[in-house]
């Protein structure tokens, strides 16, 4: 299917779901007011869904607004998105019967920073960007650029798993299958890995020194849905309410390690920060320590119990010393 | 008599006003762009700045700062105040961002007078730099203000090519142009090529904001909770808008402690967040729609109502910057019509 | 109510730094309740002690250095300059630090904030205070100031009322009240003890019981928003305008000064423009959230 006839069979679909009442509301992505921008759609008025659209710039995890709906819910969803939805039904925050995931094959979501940086320009000057199979043409002055495809999507998409969901109600298109990339996906990491702890402790220090303490890491990330995050403890007080590095850093380090066996590398954390931190590059780090570790991938098995309740007497235990 | 001075010679004017301020520029790290102390390093900023991601009220207002120290001895406790400030000079700043601070001066000056702020504040010497060209998110020609030009700065420069026009705009500003070497003085062409640079500017600001009857118009809906709840379900109550935006200025106050000595500190705070308004017993902004309908309203209904000036230039960073793309010019503009009699 | 003037505090200020705490000492501490406490402080600074000047209802922003600052109104009164008090009940990390102090501790002060009771508007007025549980802080502050000088106020309703019988605050004042034949004092509780022989009922529920006259009086109630909120109709009922009913608000403070934002409701900040409202005013808000 073309992307138009694959957004009309979305629309179609959406509005059938309101007007049968099978969902309250239809969460899915619309036209941002910026170019190359989607923004999340969250209706109950069944003329809104004409607005769904499906382009590569969705890179929103809208799992994260089922914790916050009342009632049945009809998502959009690629496929991190539906990984994020079933870590929820295992962590019993979302119910399943409540959920009509709408699975969208997903081949990818351009990241527009690396864009800019390729074309040397702000999105808002870049004329127009398309995918055309595996390269990105780009329009600006009144030229065309080709790019190849790899070089412009976010580097959790280049490890992608599983780009069509497992779990859904529908599919909007043909399933679409997996080809990680996991050289190219790491390579940042990589980097970070060459260096010294010395090193790399500097690098970490620096990083956090930007960050600002807006919780838009924390707030976009459908794994965390603490009503009472910890930052907010004050008897015992884990970090303080100012953003020196040090909390900054410890911040990050704890709130990974909260969630351990739940994040699923869906990349929002690092998007989102306005200050540029390569926050994946230590969710990531955790995510592959729990696939060495546990054998577990976040949100592949709908029936799989979540990780850290979940103890199998052949567990391995060599990391107890 | 207009003064103007080469781009080529920007690097050797920055170091020349370092030897009386400090100085600071556009600077970029990481992807990320701010205003850095300049400490001789290539003046680059003049290829890619367009306005910064941190502005530069945070010069003014850091993201966190020492309010005073304490420690204790057998007398009891010792309080110690901060040094003073230094002298400051911020090269580059946008009209947006000079407008955004004279908006918070009066927040800083009421009533009580906030040393922190108007220490730095009197002791900052303000350089603007009209814009040549604006983002798409800007609209501050919806609140009055020009890109291209300022009386909120102490000289305003215009890019006329390779050079820039130099307009003193306050007593300081034409001190300062007595003080500095590299200028020239400016010719009629300079000055047409300069109306032409202002006139392309400001029509490239295309986002708009109707800001007629907007305060009136708030009010009418304030109680309209189906209004404040569809416009604010993406929302994520992230801090990024508020701590970012150079007319938010909101702060926490919090104590360091390690062992016997400590400091207390000031550090941003934002009205999205939760815990803003949580009291042990209750929370009066619980729901996320009342913290959107409080920032949106404080902007541009209560700060005018105490102040007379929205508490907005325009930057547009919220738009630029917000995770789910939520836009105040959007929501603004979907407020319903109806005013009350 | 306007803001008050400022220039007398002003002249009060440390260093010209209005965060800058003065340091003050516990000289008393007394247990009101297991969870509350009141403390008797004085400046260190012998100098400061004649000079410093409050009006009943007004709050300072009390700093244990190293754990935090918060607002709690001054509940003794300006009349009586030998000693400031100010009352605490254990809800959180500060409070409870608080606690934790002996005689002789030093904390930091900052004050006084907020516009205090209108006593003009009180003169030669009957007046009828309403407290609940902790609420009679404030109050009191402004009951032993008009007490202080009795014969600028016609006639003294007073009614208190607490959860049960170990929750009554300032049980040395309710006494003296008691006593004193030109105050009309009701003490009441929600709920009774083996012991308790005095009347049991909500506060609002009494308080249409005692049925104070409205004519020529002002109410003046502090409590928990539950209760001011049944006590402002009961009010009402008895003829009271909304001029004639005053209480303070609580909203969730840092800076005690109108800078940091967090107490707004609307354009006002409850500890600059309040935390002494009327009802009318309360009526006018634009927002409900407080």
């Amino acid at each position: 299917m073309t992307n138009r006839e694959a957004e009309q069979r979305l629309r179609d679909e959406a509005k059938s779901l309101l007007e049968s009442a099978k969902v309250d509301y239809i969460v899915g992505f619309a036209d941002g007011s910026l170019k190359f921008h989607t923004t999340p759609l969250i209706t109950r008025n069944k003329d809104d869904v004409d607005h769904l659209v499906i382009n590569p710039f969705m890179a929103s995890n809208l799992a994260k607004f089922l914790t916050e709906l009342e009632g049945r819910v009809g998502i959009v969803a690629k496929g991190c998105d539906s990984r994020s939805i079933v870590s929820l039904v295992q962590d019993n925050k979302v119910s399943r019967e409540k959920v009509v995931i709408v699975g969208i094959p997903c081949r990818g979501m351009i990241n527009l920073s690396k864009i800019e940086q390729l074309a040397g320009k702000e999105s808002d000057e870049i004329d127009d960007i398309t995918r055309q199979g595996d390269k990105v043409v780009v329009k600006l002055d009144g030229s065309e650029k080709e790019i190849p495809v790899k070089e412009v999507l976010f580097d959790h998409c280049l490890a992608c798993e599983l780009p069509t969901p497992k779990e859904y109600d529908l599919l909007i298109d043909e399933p679409i299958p997996a080809t990680p990339d996991e050289e190219a996906s790491q390579a940042k990491i990589n980097k970070l890995e060459e260096l010294s702890h010395h090193e790399r402790w500097r690098f970490w220090q620096n990083e956090f020194s930007r960050c600002i303490r807006c919780y838009a890491c924390r707030n976009v990330c459908p794994a965390c849905y603490c009503q009472r995050c910890f930052v907010e403890e004050a008897e015992p007080q884990w970090i303080l309410s100012i953003p020196k590095w040090q909390d900054n850093l410890i911040f990050q380090i704890i709130r990974n390690i909260h969630l351990a066996g739940r994040c699923t590398d869906c990349g929002e954390c690092e998007r989102a920060c306005p200050v540029n931190i390569p926050l994946r590059s230590l969710s990531k780090e955790m995510y592959d320590l729990v696939g060495e570790l546990f054998r577990f991938k976040s949100g592949m098995e709908i029936d799989a119990a979540p990780l850290l309740t979940h103890y199998e007497l052949e567990e391995a235990e060599d990391f107890f010393r | 008599m207009n003064q103007k001075i080469s781009k080529k010679d920007i690097s050797k004017l920055l170091d020349e006003l370092g030897k009386e301020f400090k100085v600071f520029s556009p600077s970029r790290e990481s992807g990320v762009t701010t205003f850095a102390e300049w400490d001789g390093r290539d003046s680059s900023f003049l290829e890619w700045y367009r306005n910064t991601v941190i502005s530069p009220k945070a010069q003014l207002q850091p993201l966190y700062e020492k309010m005073f120290s304490f420690h204790k001895d057998k007398e009891g406790y010792h309080l110690e105040l901060p040094p003073p400030t230094d002298k400051k000079l911020i090269f580059g700043i946008r009209p947006c961002d000079a407008k955004a601070l004279t908006i918070i001066d009066k927040t800083f000056q009421d009533t009580y007078q906030d040393p922190y702020y108007l220490d730095k504040r009197k002791n900052t010497l303000l350089v603007g730099l009209g814009c040549t060209n604006p983002y798409d998110s800007c609209f501050c020609t919806s609140l009055g203000l020009s890109p291209t030009q300022s009386s909120d700065v102490d000289l305003m420069l215009t890019d006329i090519g390779d050079e820039f026009l130099i307009e003193a705009v306050t007593d300081r500003g034409i001190k300062l142009i007595k003080k500095t070497s590299y200028l020239k003085e400016a010719t009629k062409t300079d000055e047409a090529k300069a109306e032409e640079a202002r006139r392309q500017a400001s029509s490239k600001v295309t986002r708009r904001l109707d800001t007629e009857d907007l305060a009136k118009r708030l009010l009418s809906s304030f109680d309209d909770q189906d209004f404040w709840e569809k416009v604010s379900n993406k929302c994520i109550s992230c801090g990024i808008c508020t701590l970012l935006c150079p007319t938010c200025y909101c702060f926490d106050i919090s104590d360091e402690l390690v062992k016997k000595e400590g400091s207390r500190f000031r550090s941003g705070d934002s009205c999205a967040f939760p815990v803003y308004t949580k009291m042990p017993m209750e929370n009066p902004r619980l729901e996320k729609w009342r913290r959107v309908r409080q920032k949106v309203c404080h902007k541009y209904e209560f700060y005018p109502m105490s102040f007379e000036v929205i508490a907005c230039s325009g930057c547009g960073r919220c738009i630029r910057l917000c995770p789910v793309n939520w836009d105040i010019t959007q929501i603004l503009a979907s407020l319903p019509v109806k005013v009350k009699a | 109510m306007p803001v008050s003037d400022i220039s007398y505090r002003k002249r009060f200020l440390t260093k010209d730094n209005v965060y800058l705490p003065h340091l003050v000492m516990i000289e008393k501490i007394i247990d009101e309740t297991p969870d509350t406490r009141t403390f008797h402080f004085n400046f260190k600074d012998k100098g400061l002690r004649e000079e410093f000047p409050f009006k009943s209802g007004q709050f300072g922003e009390y700093s244990i250095f190293g754990i935090g600052e918060a607002p709690f109104c001054i509940s003794s009164s300006p009349t009586r300059y030998d000693r400031l008090e100010f009352t605490v009940r254990r809800v959180g990390s500060l409070t409870n630090a608080l606690h934790r102090l002996s005689v002789g501790a030093e904390i930091g002060f900052r004050g006084p904030y907020g516009n205090g009771f209108p006593l003009d508007l009180l003169e030669d007025k009957n007046l009828v205070f309403v407290a609940g549980g902790i609420g009679l802080a404030p109050l009191r502050s402004l009951i032993w100031n008009v007490i202080d000088n009795r014969d600028k106020y016609k006639n003294i309703d007073i009614i208190y009322g607490v959860r049960s019988p170990a929750d009554l605050c300032f049980k040395y004042d309710l006494k003296n009240w008691d006593k004193d034949k030109s105050i009309n004092m009701v003490t009441t509780v929600d709920k009774g003890d083996k012991t308790w022989k005095g009347r049991v009922g909500f506060v609002p529920q009494v308080l249409e019981e005692v049925a104070p006259s409205a004519d020529n009086a002002v109410a003046i109630a502090c409590g928990p928003p539950i209760m001011i909120r049944f006590t402002f109709p009961v009010l009402a009922k008895l003829g009271f305008t909304p001029e004639q009913m005053i209480t303070t608000l609580e909203k969730r403070m840092k800076c005690g000064i109108g800078k940091c934002g967090r107490c707004n409701i609307g354009n006002l900040y409850v500890c600059r423009d309040g935390p002494v409202f009327t009802y009318a005013q309360i009526k006018d808000f634009i927002s409900d959230e407080y």
